[in-house]
């Protein structure tokens, strides 16, 4: 690729966002609204293109040859003179560089084509808001933070962008902020990321302080390319992170994991993302569907190769992620705010993408995210066009017989269920049953998750169409949905276009061994990712699709028989087995636990301090202080008389004194 | 000859003695001002005593230079003296001590 088009390409990508936001934020909501509604999703469309510009180029080249580094300037260069003068590998070198390539691409691609579609939504949903142009500052801001955390060549600036992130949802989250609860869900979102971040830097630190060079030598090194090329186990012992064991691989894992895990809410750093539906519908949909939350998947598939050293590490991202997608999914099936349910199905479809990373299976992980930001963004942005015209009503109680007045949210909404459902020829079918399928080739163990995995199906299309059938079908049970009206061209627009993506998107790759494969996504990212360690054979691939279809069609039926027909009572399990619904319902308590286990005994800490502590050890020692040196000064003063000869006379006392003592030494 | 350079020194010590008592003990400012003569001229002759010892000229140039900063020290010492006598007030150096309160 050309080095030169790559780096203005890049600037650009970067740039552009970056400056949206600078300029939004310094006139401080000065600008004219039409300015803003141009210039906030303008920046990220022309980004958008960009990108694409940047992927045709990628395509000309062989796949060999699709990665490139793009080095803008030197900054805390400590490049160390070795033997032979100063070696670029060698000695602390934290450039701002941006790797292109495949995945990268990938992620640029999703972030900027997505997250401009959302932004153009936004331009109607928000219109009358106080905060119109707050928001597009805040929402640039995102663009530029989550696109410098995937286009970042080294761990500084993956860091940076990474914090960046975890700010930019905060201000989101927490946009209305004279909403109490909306400003504790961003303080608790900022928090669990917050955790996340320590893991994610100690990790880093790790990697930082141990990596060994071929020769043995340490790197210290933080560029990512460096990292990756010498982690694996090579000709020499002492090479790698092999040294010092497995335990110090499995330890990186673990810590990078803990920031993967609170970024795309993850057990047990889940509890922020629920919540954070406190934060306008078109945030949802960029930050907990399309980008932010994928974060995660994507920091697990870019350091792969550490991942590939340690077997432990990855078995506990996949078994957390499958754990995570069946108590999500669970969760799902009670919930009535239409927010909360998309997005506990978001936590449980990332803990798939985390399964399938975790289990080697990146292409397959890369995949089922790139499927998913299509349909879960689709879903979020028709969701939104049902609050807004009831009027901020997001509970399906409320709700119904939507379908006859809101036609085209009802139909794309149908659409982002069939594609999250995985029900044949939406795209969610063929980036599940891939993910499925290689759940099940790959390891001795990944038959159990395989199970739990591919029942999550039942689940996620139980909960999705209980959603339809609640809010859009049977008769309207609030004035609200009586009343409700169709939503204006710019917000229906953008949901159109994803309707259509999550349609198509599907037949990028079709995986099924033996039938028809196409491999256009995985053949595109497998010069980052590698193939997959071995391929399901064509009897168990059909047996996974098969199992994979009917179950999803079995969370289907079950929607029918309840909502439509009413041939299963609707508080069978609520009655029989309350103990369940009660779990689901108050979301296996996780909060609470967070709430007996860590918030009260730090409010209890700090109540203690404030009651005890500080009263008297601290502000003892600081009046004691005080208290000391105004005696002392008061002692003193009085030396202080003002006549002369008293200070004369302790003159010539002291020289008499001196006088003496000097000759006594001299005799 | 150089049997007398004890006496010279004495003299000198005890004539820097009197002229420190007479500077703390006295309250008359023109009394202290004359102690103040008294200890220069005692340090004078400690000097030319000195220098007459080593049979340098540094000692004497000193002495010289100290008569010298005595006589403009007395001309501004006893312009202040003729003030405060004139602002109509006892000459006391403790009750003039408003400068320092």
């Amino acid at each position: 690729m050309n080095p030169t088009l790559i780096l203005v390409l890049s600037a650009v990508i970067l740039g552009l966002p970056t400056a949206g936001f600078l300029v939004n934020a310094l006139t401080l909501g000065r600008l004219p609204r039409r300015l803003v509604a141009w210039m906030g999703p303008g920046v990220v469309l022309a980004a958008f293109a960009a990108t694409v510009v940047t992927l045709i180029s990628m395509l000309s080249r062989p796949a060999t040859d699709r990665g490139i580094t793009i080095v803008f300037w030197h900054w805390l260069n400590a490049s160390v003179a070795s033997g032979s003068g100063v070696s670029a590998q060698a000695g602390f070198n934290a450039n701002f560089s941006v790797r292109i390539d495949p995945l990268s691409v990938l992620m640029m691609l999703v972030i900027t084509g997505i997250g401009g579609l959302i932004h153009v939504y936004s331009v109607g949903y928000m219109a009358h808001d106080r905060g119109f142009n707050r928001f597009f500052a805040y929402m640039n801001l995102f663009i530029t933070s989550m696109l410098l955390l995937v286009m970042s060549n080294t761990l500084v600036f993956l860091i940076i962008g990474w914090a960046m992130v975890a700010f930019a949802s905060y201000a989101l989250i927490a946009f209305w902020y004279d909403r109490p609860s909306a400003v504790v869900a961003g303080r608790k979102a900022f928090v669990t990321q917050v955790i996340g971040d320590v893991g994610l830097v100690l990790g880093a630190f790790l990697i930082f302080l141990n990596l060994r060079g071929p020769a043995g030598n340490l790197l210290h090194t933080v560029n990512m390319q460096t990292i990756f090329a010498n982690v694996g186990p090579g000709a020499h012992f002492h090479n790698g992170l092999g040294a010092y064991g497995a335990g110090l691989v499995t330890a990186i894992g673990i810590l990078l994991f803990l920031g993967a895990a609170a970024k795309s809410a993850q057990w047990p750093l889940h509890t922020w993302l629920p919540d954070a539906m406190e934060g306008p519908t078109p945030v949802s949909a960029l930050i907990h569907a399309a980008t932010m939350v994928t974060a995660g998947v994507y920091l697990v598939a870019r350091f792969h190769p550490i991942y590939q050293q340690a077997p432990v590490a990855a078995a506990v991202v996949a078994c957390v992620g499958i754990g995570t997608a069946l108590m999500a999914g669970i969760i799902g099936c009670t919930q009535y705010d239409i927010k909360r349910v998309i997005a506990y199905s978001t936590m449980s479809q990332i803990g798939l993408m985390i399964f399938a990373v975790g289990i080697g299976a990146y292409s397959a992980g890369m995949f089922q995210f790139f499927t998913h930001a299509c349909f879960k963004a689709l879903l979020f942005l028709a969701a939104g066009n049902v609050i807004h015209s009831l009027h901020d009503d997001q509970d399906v109680r409320l709700m119904g017989g939507l379908s006859r007045r809101m036609k085209w949210t009802y139909w794309s909404f149908a659409i982002g269920a069939l594609a999250l459902s995985g029900i044949p020829i939406f795209a969610g079918f063929f980036s599940k049953e891939e993910l499925l399928g290689n759940g099940l080739a790959l390891g001795p163990a990944v038959p159990w998750l395989w199970v739990i995995g591919v029942s999550v199906n039942v689940l996620t299309s139980f909960y999705i169409f209980r959603v339809v059938w609640l809010a859009f079908r049977g008769e309207p049970r609030s004035e609200h949905a009586e009343r409700a009206h169709e939503a204006p061209p710019l917000m229906l627009i953008p949901v159109m276009i994803l309707a259509g993506l999550a349609t198509v998107v599907g037949f990028l790759n079709i995986d099924f061994a033996g039938f028809a494969p196409v491999t256009v996504f995985s053949a595109f990212l497998q010069p980052v990712l590698g193939s997959p360690h071995s391929q399901a054979s064509a009897a168990i691939a059909g047996l996974a699709l098969l199992a994979g279809v009917v179950l999803s069609l079995l969370g289907v039926g079950l929607v029918w028989a309840v909502y439509e027909r009413g041939l299963i009572a609707r508080d069978l399990i609520s009655k029989r087995a309350a103990w369940l619904y009660r779990l689901s319902f108050n979301k296996f308590y996780w909060d609470e636990i967070y709430d007996v286990a860590l918030v009260r005994p730090t409010v209890a800490l700090a109540t203690t301090v404030r009651g005890l502590i500080e009263p008297n050890l601290i502000d003892g020692a600081v009046t004691g202080i005080r208290e000391v040196v105004g005696t002392l000064a008061d002692d003193f003063r009085t030396f202080q008389t003002g006549y002369l000869k008293d200070y004369a006379l302790v003159f010539f006392f002291f020289a008499v004194v001196g006088l003496v003592v000097l000759g006594l030494r001299l005799s | 000859m150089t049997g007398l350079f004890p006496g010279f020194l004495i003299l000198s010590a005890g004539l820097f003695s009197v002229g420190a008592v007479g500077v703390l003990v006295r309250r008359n400012p023109l009394v202290v001002f004359m102690s103040i003569e008294l200890m220069l001229n005692a340090a004078n002759l400690a000097l030319i005593t000195f220098a007459r010892y080593t049979q340098t000229m540094a000692g004497q140039v000193f002495a010289l230079f100290v008569i010298a900063v005595a006589a403009s020290e007395v001309v501004v010492g006893l312009a202040l003296i003729t003030g405060v006598y004139r602002s109509g007030r006892r000459l006391d150096l403790d009750e003039l001590s408003e400068m320092s309160e």
